[in-house]
């Protein structure tokens, strides 16, 4: 395993207990440092695959190796330290009746010092915003802020590798992009972001590298231009590109994929369209 | 023509709330209608959306002033079994809005309820299975189903007791892209093709576009905006204070109509956008 | 966590009718109360295995609700040997502690009436798998209904069972976002620790299941549910020619048994 590899998939295979087979055949390396999106249908085996990297499942053949360890034997409390995992309901995390101590609880049971504890609790509330509510209880939290208690709880042990599972599904737009802040905010200080998830222009904004699996195989990787310009195989998937790149393929753009507005905007100015008639910008 | 349902400064508050969950909504609703209501998470939807068929106030306590007339009835004074046969209600989550152990059982739940004869049942059931596109499903478990196939069966439950109103509190937001997009054609077919007033509360602007005749703007418990689509998607700072991102089309026309780009009508639509952008470009 | 699986497997007993069912069973689980004799206590429960075995049940349940058991039934085998009044004396243990009735002696009275209440719980437990799995839960309601328990009840009965499946997952997906946030607790194989973080799991999960229920209130009322009329049921249910032997045989049963008691058999 190279220096920067920290997740290794070898001809996994996963079958539920039922005989089910959720995952066949996986092969996929993620490096230190990586951002990458996990998307496909439900029951493409997305959450099947991620829960395999912090030890919750472990595989039925072939081998997974985190920071270079087959999670095998390893326990899932163990493997909660180097990859950690926002479940989607922030409340099935939860458990303590105020958010000092829940952001306390990790390292507590881990025996820091009390002091060192204190810290942490103090650096890692200051980072998410959520100092001045210390003292209150987590299910009178709202949602976006019960969401960001999850992750200062999963931040408190200190992982690597943080995972997330459908963090801007069934929320307003603020409320996503609020979560997906925090996101980048980690992701800028060096943690490896992997996001499992339906929300498209979440992908083609934030990924560098997408992953889209169907019926428990990868159908298609790499960045989300290249996942992006693959229109008609996408839809075979039943996935849909955002707007403006289906847009811009409508249009007959050549050779580039759009991502986002700010994109879009300058390929119309530059290409597309002539040039605006000077003081005439607007209603007819 | 005549309104099928109105809201008369309807103002409505929880019990030891300090402040009303909806205050002086007053709005009419016109047969064959289909409406959207948007806004940020925690405005009201969910309790205006419970005005609909009297669950409030009778069955959430709290004050109620003002009136809601539904189909000529008064929800106050109405009991709720009577209203349920004028008035579908589909909540949010499917899974928890499904308790019986088959299909058929849970498609028939309300008609059974009313005391139909069992043929007739059997017949509304078969129906309502065919129209969502679940025929066959009748002995199938319905928490085994997927979500886009349970909100289908909680679709089917409703429309089996032939209400003329249907009004469903973000049927997709829980969904994967494919089964949003069935449920929304489900929704469209029973407004295009049985007449039915759709009253759809969502997040997602695009359905919104494509969908709706009229866009209501919920915001901090007021009615906000009442109008088409195409007005409502181009009022930027509403959107904005009610931390709503209209579709992509309608952001990158306005952007290019600031740049001095001749756009009279902002296209909302993915369509239109085309349509509109190719006019422009063939100008040249 | 014991799972109870409601669909039926393919057996005679699936073409009972659920009242015939449900009076049988009732009926066994009243004659378990009865007697406190080992022996026919013992009957019981081989009358109780067989049917089980016609039913096709799985036997691994059997095993699951005996381990289930395991302490219970020591704890009431043990203080049945201390407490019970018996008459003849096997063996001396102690002085007599006049204060709790011990007399100092294990008596066989007392091993036998134990050994009777372990049997009659196994009895007990064994009879309502036996119902929940051989009958699926629209016919249970019907049958409920059709013996004339009010149908409020019967609905409350039947979705609370129907929906026991979904918070056994919920519970799964809490003990599952437990073990991220670092928990050992469910790792051990300490017991004592393992219950702690069980009861952990608590909060969570019945806030999750009122919330639920607040959602699953509001489907129900916008479906008519609790309407004053007479409630329609699509599921019909006869009673055949075996349904009414069997009944006539358990009436035999019941009779008998309450008979026997009555002459002082059954008991010692």
């Amino acid at each position: 395993m190279s220096d920067n590899e920290i997740i290794r998939c070898q001809g996994l295979h996963f079958s539920y207990p039922n005989g089910m087979e959720a995952l066949k055949d996986i092969n996929l390396t993620i490096t230190q440092g990586e951002y990458v999106a996990f998307v496909g249908q439900n029951g493409s085996g997305k959450t099947t695959l991620v829960k395999h990297f912090n030890g919750l499942l472990k595989p039925t053949q072939g081998s997974i190796h985190v920071f270079g360890e087959e999670t095998r034997d390893k326990k899932v409390s163990a493997l909660a330290r180097k990859v950690g995992y926002v479940f989607q309901n922030p409340d099935d995390m939860l458990f303590c009746s105020s958010v000092e101590e829940e952001v306390a609880y990790g390292p507590t049971m881990l025996g820091f010092a009390v002091a060192e504890i204190k810290e942490k609790v103090e650096s890692i509330l200051q980072e998410l915003g959520l100092q001045t509510q210390r003292e209150t209880h987590p299910f009178a939290l709202s949602l976006g802020d019960r969401q960001r208690l999850a992750v200062a709880c999963v931040l408190s042990l200190d992982p690597e590798v943080f995972a997330f599972d459908e963090p801007t599904t069934g929320q307003d737009y603020f409320g996503g992009e609020s979560i997906m802040e925090v996101i980048d905010q980690l992701h800028a200080k060096g943690k490896t972001i992997l996001i499992i998830t339906h929300d498209m222009p979440l992908v083609a904004e934030h990924a560098q590298r997408v992953v889209v699996m169907n019926q428990g195989q990868i159908a298609l990787e790499g960045t989300p231009k290249e996942v992006f310009s693959q229109t008609n195989y996408l839809r075979t998937l039943s996935l849909r590109s955002p707007q403006v790149t289906r847009w811009a393929q409508n249009l007959g753009l050549e050779g580039q994929t759009v991502l986002d507005i700010k994109e879009m905007v300058t390929w119309l100015e530059e290409k597309y369209l002539p040039a605006p008639v000077q003081g005439k910008g607007g209603l007819a | 023509m005549q309104s099928i349902v109105e809201f008369r400064a309807v103002t409505f508050s929880y019990p030891r709330a300090d402040k009303p969950a909806i205050k002086d909504i007053s709005f009419s609703l016109y047969p064959g209608e289909f409406s959207a209501m948007i806004g940020p998470t925690g405005a009201g939807k969910s309790t205006l959306c419970y005005c609909f068929n009297g669950v409030v106030p009778q069955l959430f306590s709290g004050t109620l002033n003002g009136t809601v007339i539904v189909s000529g009835c008064d929800t106050c004074q109405m009991d709720i079994p009577v209203l349920a046969q004028h008035v579908g209600l589909v909540v949010q989550n499917a899974r928890t809005q499904l308790f019986n152990v088959t299909v058929l059982q849970e498609v028939g739940f309300g008609c059974e309820n009313l005391g139909w004869p069992r043929q007739k049942i059997q017949k509304r059931v078969e129906e309502a299975l065919a129209f969502v596109g679940l025929s066959g499903y009748e002995s199938r478990q319905p928490s085994a189903l997927s979500g886009g196939q349970q909100q289908r069966v909680a679709i089917a439950c409703v429309l089996a007791m032939d209400p003329e109103i249907l009004v469903l509190d973000e049927p997709t937001s829980e969904l994967d892209p494919i089964g949003s997009e069935q449920v929304m054609e489900v929704i469209a077919r029973l407004n295009r093709e049985l007449g039915k007033t759709i009253f759809m509360v969502t997040h997602d602007m695009e359905f919104v576009a494509k969908y709706a005749s009229r866009v209501l703007v919920l915001n901090e418990c007021c009615l906000m905006e009442d109008g088409i689509p195409q007005d409502i998607f181009g009022k930027e700072d509403l959107l904005r204070a009610a931390r709503i991102r209209p579709p992509q089309v309608c952001e990158v026309s306005q952007q290019l109509r600031r740049h001095g780009y001749s756009i009279p009508r902002i296209p909302i639509s993915l369509e239109e956008g085309v349509e509109t952008l190719r006019r422009l470009h063939d100008e040249r | 966590m014991m799972s109870i699986d409601f669909a039926s497997q393919k057996s005679p007993l699936q073409q009972l009718d659920g009242r015939t069912k449900l009076i049988a069973l009732m009926s066994i689980f009243v004659l378990a109360l009865l007697f406190s004799n080992p022996l026919y206590a013992l009957g019981l429960l081989v009358l109780v295995l067989v049917i089980w075995w016609i039913g096709r049940l799985p036997w691994k349940l059997i095993k699951n609700i005996m381990q289930f058991l395991l302490v219970i039934a020591l704890i009431i085998l043990v203080v049945q040997v201390f407490f019970y009044p018996g008459k003849t004396n096997l063996l001396q243990i102690s002085p007599p502690i006049k204060f709790i009735g011990f007399s100092g002696y294990i008596t066989l009275e007392g091993i036998m009436f134990g050994v009777a209440m372990v049997l009659r719980l196994v009895v007990i437990m064994i009879v309502a798998p036996l119902m929940v799995m051989t009958t699926p839960l629209p016919e249970f309601m019907v049958a409920l209904v059709k013996l004339k328990v009010p149908y409020r009840f019967a609905f409350i009965m039947t979705t609370a069972l129907s929906l026991l499946p979904s918070i056994q997952n919920h519970a799964a997906i809490i003990q599952q976002a437990q073990l991220c946030r670092g928990i050992t607790d469910f790792e051990t194989k300490n017991l004592l620790t393992k219950l702690r973080a069980m009861a952990g799991l608590l909060v969570p999960l019945i806030l999750g299941t009122f919330r639920d229920s607040q959602t699953l209130d509001v489907a129900m009322s916008s479906r008519a549910f609790g309407a004053p009329v007479k409630r329609t049921f699509l599921l019909e249910s006869h009673l055949s020619a075996v349904d009414y032997i069997i009944l006539v045989i358990t009436f035999l049963l019941l009779v008998a048994g309450i008979y026997l008691r009555i002459r002082g058999y059954g008991a010692l």
